[in-house]
């Protein structure tokens, strides 16, 4: 018989990183950065602190493997800092963690993350992390190397040196591992900043990527998200099995008062509906380790078959329709989008809520022809890889986004210049991997996804249908003077007509457009009112004031004065909350020999349709 | 040197282009002038406006009409067709000719040269085409009456027998003796009107076949030394040349036409059909471009079961094989070609290809005694002599 050896879990993880985010040098920088951001995220989120996270990535040298650079990743934070006696375990230690199993929407939960990344770091280039720290109680800062020791699983401690810190108190980490920087695309750096970005809307960040410059991100929230406590669980989120194992825990409890103190969700009420539905009366004054298997069956049974509220809403975080359309106009300079946030839901017997953010940016590149750029988060933690296998792209890929209004290959994501952002947030959210970088596709999350795009495609398709018939406004007016004159000319030179002829043609000609440019111009009056009506209901339901709401997009005056004259509607614009859409259909149409004669029809349209903007 | 007026018409036209053309330009002026909104009408060229005769023998256009009227949409449309129609009208006056692609760079350097014409811009050739052909339709002419000509594929012809005289657009003539050309065709291009045919002997048949390769290799092999014979290469769907030339051979010389080619329903709806009776496409060119004697040989089922033909196997799970399918059974319910009676031995056909699922091309023959280099024509020869033909 060989010999059974026993390893420890550092060992094994240290054998496997590729299980946990570290199969390649491009993917090892990025997931040591998202640790490290989580960590000071979550550190912050548990104080109350509102997250000052400042990032600096740069290529110091060549690596040790092939192919590789020598990276320097430095993440510093404003968050409570760490005891030095606790940085050993915090970074050296495998499974080391304040948040394992607490049923909690943290974006950490094992505690494997940030040790990996030491491991990395040790391995490559025989150096862990040097951490920096200082919380309050402490009288001055501490900074010391942290590695971890394989064989025992836990940290070595080494050069520790104190110093007077300018921070009351925070924690920065430093590693320089063998790695590879890519800053764009789905696994690059700037699109994981980016989403970090857009869920975080309380973060203040600064980041300095490779050679770039420093860049900051206000924060456009200034309240801390409030991380739910772990609340009771809910009972439709169990199996028979862990209902009975969880009972054991209440001992001689009678069944009734078991039921209304180990679950939430659970009211006298309730309990009448279980007898409904086949609860056994007699049981209920019964002591619930006094039960056979065949009653926990029966209890069990009525309890699932019966229709309680859903889970607290409190057990799982949003970020929020509101804080969201704030956020993502930190990403850039928006055409204009939509957020849902759907109601919390059970799936897969866990509570699951889904947020959806679409946007077009003016200022992205994205061609008509490539596919939008789909950002899927999962407790708020940007993921970046293997994005076919998510449940994410699944739900998105099979919603008919052409009824939207958007272009879109069978079974495939909708094309255009747009950011599809789809965050899900749950205590447990199943991935596929311990990487954590896909959601794994169950038929009720996907289904709970899609219907979050659905009703963001339905209030996008509003802007998108709006736009279409601007363009079908410039469109003909556009046409009216290009072709109108050649046709008369054309016609005139065939027929060898008079000069005289051929003014009044055009005139005619003039008159007949005049007539369809106001049919058109109608029609888009008709997909104003409707987007507006839309507008004032979210502005309606979300309460919010239109002073600053929208922080980081500046406007002119300008941009008011040039309202047009003739499509009144647009007036009620401005109460409109989140939405900033731009029209761009400026006409040019007055130097054409068409649009020239006043009095018409033609030259009303065409001067009137200019640029307006409606703020958000 | 220009050759002015040299052209030989295509038929005896009615209608005098430019004067029919001044007055549909005077009336669209005069609409715009009492701001009414001018229209223009073509006939409908499609299978739901196609009419079949057997008497007749090719399809003919109904009553229904495209009308392009004045509006933001259609001002694009009208504005190019008056543009072309100008260019047109002024090569009918000084008797220049063009390609339809000469034509699209000669909008293209007129467009250029005139920077309030840039709107007009034609993106491709099938732009600046599907203008041409709504002239023609409207004003119910041939392109070549505008003398618009197209480089026509096809039509290689061998014959020991067959003598053609050519009246040049000068006027002066050539005469080309087939049989003086060796293994090399002769090509009719789309000028039938401009060619008269003589037999050295009497010509006992006209065979055209699909494949112009295997044309070439029963003339090379000395199918037209053994046979009086017109022998033609269609190279798939024939075009006006091809379809123009048959015509001529059939009403000039009289004599038996045989079609042979694969047996699919492509080449019976799309290549036999067009050269027996026309398309919906061209409805008012049918009458001078098709010949409606000619019969198809073959590849005939019968020929498959009796020479135990090697057949492919037609795939659903293709999408172009579905869709061929799709077409035959919407031919066989909706192609007034198929539907009429006269034609029931088609039909026939169409309908045991869709049953069977199989298909066998023309080239099968060589597989059927592959030592003797000319069983092929000795299996033609013996279907014509059998009449096993529909």
């Amino acid at each position: 018989m060989s010999k059974i050896t026993k390893s420890s879990t550092a060992e094994y993880f240290a054998k496997n990183l590729q299980q946990v985010g570290f199969s390649s040098p491009l993917k090892a920088v990025l997931t040591t950065l998202k640790e490290a951001v989580d960590n000071s995220l979550d550190a912050c989120e548990n104080e109350g602190i509102l997250p000052e996270v400042s990032i600096e990535i740069a290529k110091v040298g060549t690596g040790s493997t092939k192919n590789t650079d020598l990276i320097k990743i430095v993440v510093e934070d404003n968050g409570p800092g760490i005891e030095s006696d606790d940085l050993a375990k915090v970074f050296g230690e495998y499974l080391a963690s304040s948040k394992f199993g607490k049923g909690q929407c943290s974006r950490g939960q094992q505690g494997i993350g940030i040790s990996a990344a030491t491991t990395w770091a040790q391995m490559t280039n025989a150096r862990g992390v040097i951490v920096t720290s200082k919380t309050k109680n402490m009288r001055k800062a501490v900074k010391a190397q942290v590695d971890v020791d394989i064989k025992t699983n836990s940290g070595l401690i080494k050069n520790k040196e104190t110093f007077e810190w300018t921070k009351t108190n925070g924690t920065k980490v430093e590693f320089v591992m063998d790695g590879r920087v890519q800053l764009n695309g789905d696994g690059g750096l700037l699109t994981y900043i980016e989403g970090t970005v857009l869920v975080n809307p309380h973060l203040t960040l600064k980041h300095k990527l490779l050679d770039g410059d420093w860049i900051t991100v206000e924060r456009v929230s200034s309240e801390v998200p409030q991380v739910p406590e772990a609340t009771l669980p809910h009972p439709h989120t169990f199996k028979l099995g862990e209902f009975i194992t969880h009972s054991t825990l209440f001992g001689k409890m009678t069944l009734s008062k078991f039921l209304k103190t180990a679950f939430s969700r659970i009211s006298d009420q309730s309990i009448n509906d279980f007898i409904a539905k086949g609860l056994p009366k007699n049981l209920l004054e019964k002591a619930v380790s006094s039960l056979s298997e065949e009653d926990f069956k029966k209890v069990f049974s009525s309890i699932q078959n019966t229709e309680l509220m859903a889970p607290s809403t409190k057990s799982v975080l949003t970020v929020g329709e509101d804080a969201l359309s704030k956020s993502i106009l930190r990403l850039g300079k928006v055409d204009f989008f939509s957020v849902v946030t759907r109601k919390p839901q059970i799936c897969d017997f866990k509570p699951v809520v889904v947020e959806v953010a679409l946007a077009r940016f003016e200022d992205r590149g994205g061609e008509s022809d490539t596919p939008v750029q789909l950002l899927r988060f999962a407790n708020r933690v940007p993921l970046q890889f293997d994005k076919s296998g998510c449940a994410i792209t699944g739900a998105i890929e099979s919603v008919n986004w052409k009824s939207y209004g958007l272009h879109q290959p069978k079974d495939s994501l909708p094309l255009g210049p747009y950011v599809f952002a789809v965050s899900v947030v749950s205590p447990f959210i199943k991935f596929k991997n311990a990487s954590k970088e896909t959601i794994d596709a169950s038929e009720e999350l996907v289904d709970e996804i899609r219907k979050a795009a659905q009703q963001a495609g339905q209030k996008l398709s509003r802007h998108i249908k709006k736009e279409f018939k601007e363009a079908d406004l410039e469109r003909k007016l556009a046409h009216i003077e290009q072709f109108g004159p050649i046709l008369v000319e054309k016609l005139a030179q065939i027929t060898g007509a008079p000069e005289s002829r051929r003014k009044k043609a055009e005139e005619g000609l003039r008159k007949i457009l005049g007539r369809d440019s106001q049919d058109a111009m109608a029609e888009l009056e008709v997909a104003e009112t409707k987007l507006n009506a839309q507008k004032q209901k979210e502005a309606k339901r979300s309460g919010i004031a239109l002073d600053g709401e929208t922080e980081g997009l500046q406007f002119s005056e300008e941009d008011f004065a040039s309202e047009s004259e003739t499509t009144s509607t647009q007036a009620t614009t401005t109460t409109a909350t989140k939405v900033v859409a731009e029209d761009k259909s400026t006409t040019k149409a007055t130097t054409t020999g068409i649009s020239t004669t006043t009095g018409t029809t033609a030259t009303t349209v065409a001067t009137t349709t200019t640029k307006t903007t409606a703020k958000g | 040197m220009m050759a002015t007026g040299g052209l030989i018409k295509v038929r005896e036209l009615k209608i005098d282009i430019p004067k029919e053309a001044k007055n549909l330009a005077d009336k669209m002026l005069r609409d715009l002038e009492n701001s009414k909104r001018p229209y223009l009408e073509a006939v409908k060229t499609s299978l739901d406006n196609s009419f079949y005769n057997s008497k007749v023998g090719y399809l003919t256009a109904g009553d229904k009409r495209v009308r392009t009227e004045l509006n933001v949409s259609s001002v694009q449309k009208l504005a190019r067709v008056v543009f072309m129609l100008e260019i047109l009208l002024r090569n009918l006056d000084i008797g220049a000719v063009n390609t339809k692609r000469e034509l699209y760079y000669i909008c293209k350097g007129l467009i250029k040269g005139e920077k309030k014409y840039k709107p007009l811009d034609f993106e491709d050739q099938n732009e600046s085409d599907s203008i041409i052909d709504f002239i023609g339709d409207m004003m119910q002419i041939y392109r070549e009456e505008l003398n618009c000509f197209a480089n026509d594929r096809g039509g290689q012809t061998y014959s020991n027998q067959l003598i053609v005289d050519e009246t040049l657009p000068d006027g002066t003539k050539a005469t080309i003796d087939l049989s003086s050309l060796g293994t090399s065709p002769f090509m009719p291009k789309n000028k039938p009107q401009s060619l008269k045919l003589r037999a050295r002997k009497k010509i006992d048949f006209a065979l055209i076949v699909e494949s112009e390769g295997t044309a070439n290799t029963l003339h090379t092999m000395g199918f037209t030394k053994r046979n009086n014979c017109i022998l033609i290469g269609a190279q798939g769907v024939p075009s006006n040349g091809v379809r123009g030339w048959c015509k001529l051979i059939q009403d000039e010389l009289e004599v038996p036409m045989y079609f042979f080619g694969d047996l699919d329903a492509y080449t019976l709806q799309n290549i036999f059909r067009t050269l027996k009776a026309g398309s919906a496409a061209s409805l008012i060119r049918n009458a001078d471009f098709s010949a409606p004697e000619v019969k198809f040989l073959g590849v005939l089922p019968e020929d498959v079961k009796k020479y135990d033909l090697f057949c492919y196997n037609v795939k659903e799970s293709d999408p172009a094989e579905a869709r061929a399918l799709k077409k035959a059974k919407d031919a066989l319910d909706n192609d007034p070609f198929f539907t009429d009676r006269k034609n029931k031995g088609l039909s026939d056909i169409l309908r045991w290809l869709m049953k069977e699922k199989i298909r066998c091309e023309q080239q099968s023959f060589f597989s059927v005694d592959p030592k003797d280099p000319i069983k092929t024509e000795k299996i033609i020869l013996e279907k014509i002599k059998n009449r096993s033909y529909v």
